[in-house]
């Protein structure tokens, strides 16, 4: 018991405390510098990333569900399309809004640049094909998003009433949800950021719902969907 | 020489003194010992206190970090005992007079009304249609059942003070609760006895519009134009439902609804649920109206 109090051993032991002492200042020191930190070294996805493709163009096929869904909700008699067509508004609506406050937080434009194409991002490694839009498939950038609806279907969608009314929203959604499903299985899969792969798969996941209910709905009124886009 | 006789006299005492030493060093070693101790003691103060200090450090940083949702922690609520956490497929959506068989009381996932009940802070006063309370949950909100029977006066207080003004927040009684509180997000379920259980914050915390436990992030709260009147809105029904009910799995939950407008079965439900029809289904029955004369 008295050794390792004695001479050389009693100041190993002292030198041992020091160091455990300085080791735990010193690493309770590093978890504060750590947590103060936290985040700030996260490296944003620059422009022509798979998150910034996906923020941008997402959005953009978002915010015409959301114009059409608002459509549908103010001029609808049928109370279930009613509240269908509100949840789809709401929903991409705010899904839309986390997009862009990503792409603010990313310091790139909320909006893809005029011109520019969309879903360029989704070409990456060359292999991956996708709808054109207009029925074909291409590797590279596009014009019009699949899915996406023509000025004049949106017209066409405004003048309609009743039942033609509910068919036209339900096939137009319809259309939209399964041109959206590329897109989001592709960030879903590619993404850098968890919050956009998670973001993205529950896009694929709750709209696959939609997308049966709305062909269930469709079927009840004795209407066909439009070829898939 | 004076080297030989001095070692030789040093030898000498050497040999004695050897053992005479050891009796010196011992006695000098009881003697030093009063010394180190209070080096002991002050090494063992300062290791203390830098221990102190990582433990402080330590678990103020994580306790922080417990409660927030994040990629590397998408269940905070696997911190706290007793959540039970189960699966479902979102997006399965019945019709106003169509009931669901569920496998929980009260539920926590699966299919569901097409309308939400209202999530904003919603206290309500009556018992309400289960079916339009899980869609809330589908939307990120935590609903907080009870029993009205157990719960009351300060204890109800207590849970209101939670819910009232909160968005994707709500509250209803249920009556039959096997416990006196239930907790529900969608796919996780805590029951409790108190209201002033530490629980039921960390379980808001973790799961009220968790991006990555709620199936539908970004649902809305808000009821107007669904068909669910917040100010009458559609009463709970306590009769077990029916073999016609959809079951867990969906079965029935869209075709069901065509067959249903068909004519079939929500007649039968109709008759088997006069009181709950009674009250609240103005707006759902207007609904149901609509489709058949579209078919």
């Amino acid at each position: 018991m008295s050794a390792p109090f004695s001479g050389v051993s009693s100041r190993a032991w002292i030198f041992a405390a020091a160091m455990v002492a300085v080791l735990l200042v010193g690493g309770a020191g590093g978890m504060i510098i750590a947590n103060a930190r936290a985040g700030s070294d996260d490296v944003a996805p620059s422009a022509g990333s798979v998150d910034v493709g996906f923020a941008q163009d997402m959005r953009v096929h978002h915010l015409q569900a959301v114009t059409m869904a608002g459509i549908e909700r103010d001029r609808t008699a049928d109370s279930t399309l009613q509240g269908l067509a509100f949840d789809i508004e709401s929903t991409q609506l705010s899904q839309a809004s986390e997009m862009s406050g990503w792409l603010t937080v990313w310091v790139q434009p909320s909006l893809p640049a005029p011109g520019a194409g969309h879903m360029k991002w989704m070409s990456e490694g060359g292999t991956h094909t996708h709808s054109n839009g207009e029925g074909g498939k291409t590797t590279g950038e596009v014009q019009r998003m699949p899915g996406m609806a023509t000025t004049e279907e949106l017209n066409k969608l405004r003048k309609l009433s009743g039942q033609e009314l509910d068919v036209f929203f339900l096939q137009l959604m319809l259309r939209h949800h399964q041109g959206g499903l590329e897109m989001a299985e592709y960030g879903a899969r590619h993404a850098s950021k968890g919050y956009v792969r998670n973001l993205a798969q529950k896009i694929v996941d709750s709209q696959e719902n939609e997308a049966d209910l709305m062909r269930d709905f469709l079927a009840q009124r004795g209407a066909k969907p439009l070829p898939a886009p | 020489m004076a080297s030989g006789t001095k070692s030789k006299g040093s030898n000498k005492p050497k040999g004695k003194p050897n053992s005479a030493n050891k009796a010196r060093k011992s006695v000098v070693g009881t003697a030093r010992k009063p010394k180190p101790w209070g080096m002991i003691i002050g090494v063992i103060v300062i290791v203390l206190l830098a221990g102190g200090v990582f433990t402080y450090a330590f678990t103020e940083i994580s306790d922080k970090e417990k409660w927030v949702v994040s990629e590397d922690n998408k269940d905070p609520s696997t911190n706290i005992s007793g959540v039970v956490r189960k699966e479902y497929e979102s997006g399965q959506h019945v019709t106003p007079e169509q009931r669901v068989a569920y496998d929980q009381s009260p539920p926590f996932g699966g299919p569901h009304d097409n309308a939400w009940a209202e999530c904003n802070g919603t206290v309500y006063p009556n018992a309400v249609r289960t079916e339009n309370m899980v869609h809330s949950l589908e939307h990120g909100s935590v609903w907080i059942a009870y029993n009205p029977d157990k719960v009351k006066g300060k204890a109800l207080d207590t849970l209101k003070g939670k819910v009232e003004g909160q968005p994707y927040m709500l509250m209803s009684p249920y009556p039959g609760l096997d416990q006196p509180i239930s907790l529900q997000s969608w796919g996780h379920q805590l029951k409790l006895k108190d209201a002033t259980d530490p629980r039921i914050d960390e379980f808001i915390k973790s799961l009220r519009e968790n991006q990555y436990q709620n199936p539908e992030p970004g649902g809305r709260c808000d009821a107007q134009g669904t068909g669910f009147d917040v100010t009458n809105p559609p009463p709970f029904v306590a009769e077990k439902p029916g073999p016609d009910a959809v079951t867990m799995d969906g079965k029935g939950a869209s075709a069901a609804t065509d067959e249903g407008q068909g004519g079939a079965v929500p007649p039968a439900t109709g008759g088997e649920t006069p009181p709950a029809t009674g009250g609240a289904t103005p707006p759902a029955t207007g609904g149901t109206q609509a489709p058949p004369p579209s078919q």
